[in-house]
């Protein structure tokens, strides 16, 4: 299938949020401090992701990205990656849960072809596939 | 393909525009790095976080992007620009 750049694909949404599963998608280079880090020394940015899991420890995750500067981040992983603040609201009932997968990847490419028609794809499968998700945020650096 | 809502919250509204993405929040003045507010301020962060979650309940324009402003948040910066061609 080939996504029209004419068009917005815009998804309905039509549930109660109070009900609903939210995944944290990054492009902020987050990663588990035990995962592989992405590559900054290919020029052309590294087309991987990662996958967090969703009772992860906020401490165990880390930033790998040359291209801001995410020193906020490292101090607060909340800042581009706000999983102890869903857990919040969680906690208060403005959301249903968390999906039990979540996706940093590193938002930086000059392979922006491959980016858009290969690793965004893999990234929707990887939400599709026994996430739970009803609803993908999406944060940058 | 079924698709899954999406909201986007950006601190780069100009670049963020030009892929039209189906619901975004631009936290007005935020730097980038900054997506949800500074570090530690967990208020800010949950209020940021649940604005975006409300787009998603409310009739916004495919591709638009909603600015809201947070006074709390303190120092502004400014967005990064998109060069026009031929500018």
């Amino acid at each position: 299938m080939t996504i029209s750049r004419k068009c917005v694909p815009f998804t309905p949404f039509d549930r109660e949020l109070s009900k609903s599963t939210i995944a944290i998608v990054t492009a902020g280079g987050v990663h588990l401090k035990d995962q592989e880090p992405f590559n900054v020394a290919d020029e052309l940015g590294d087309l991987g992701y990662r996958e967090i899991p969703p009772d992860v420890d906020s401490s165990d995750l880390m930033v790998t990205h040359h291209h801001y500067d995410h020193r906020d981040a490292d101090e607060d992983i909340n800042v581009v990656f706000p999983i102890d603040v869903l857990r919040d609201l969680q906690a208060e009932g403005f959301i249903g849960g968390i999906a039990k997968k979540h996706i940093g990847y590193m938002g930086y490419t000059m392979q922006l072809k491959a980016m858009y028609e290969g690793t965004a794809r893999e990234i929707a499968n990887e939400i599709d596939k026994g996430s739970r998700a009803d609803v993908v945020v999406l944060t940058g650096g | 393909m079924k698709g899954i809502p999406t909201v986007l919250i950006t601190v780069s509204p100009e670049v963020s525009a030009q892929m039209r993405p189906p619901r975004a929040l631009y936290p007005k003045g935020f730097k980038i790095g900054n997506s949800l507010g500074r570090p530690g301020m967990r208020d800010l962060q949950k209020k940021v976080l649940g604005d975006a979650l409300n787009l998603l309940n409310e009739n916004t324009r495919p591709g638009k992007i909603v600015t809201i402003e947070y006074p709390e948040y303190g120092e502004q910066y400014e967005p990064p620009r998109v060069k026009q061609v031929g500018s």
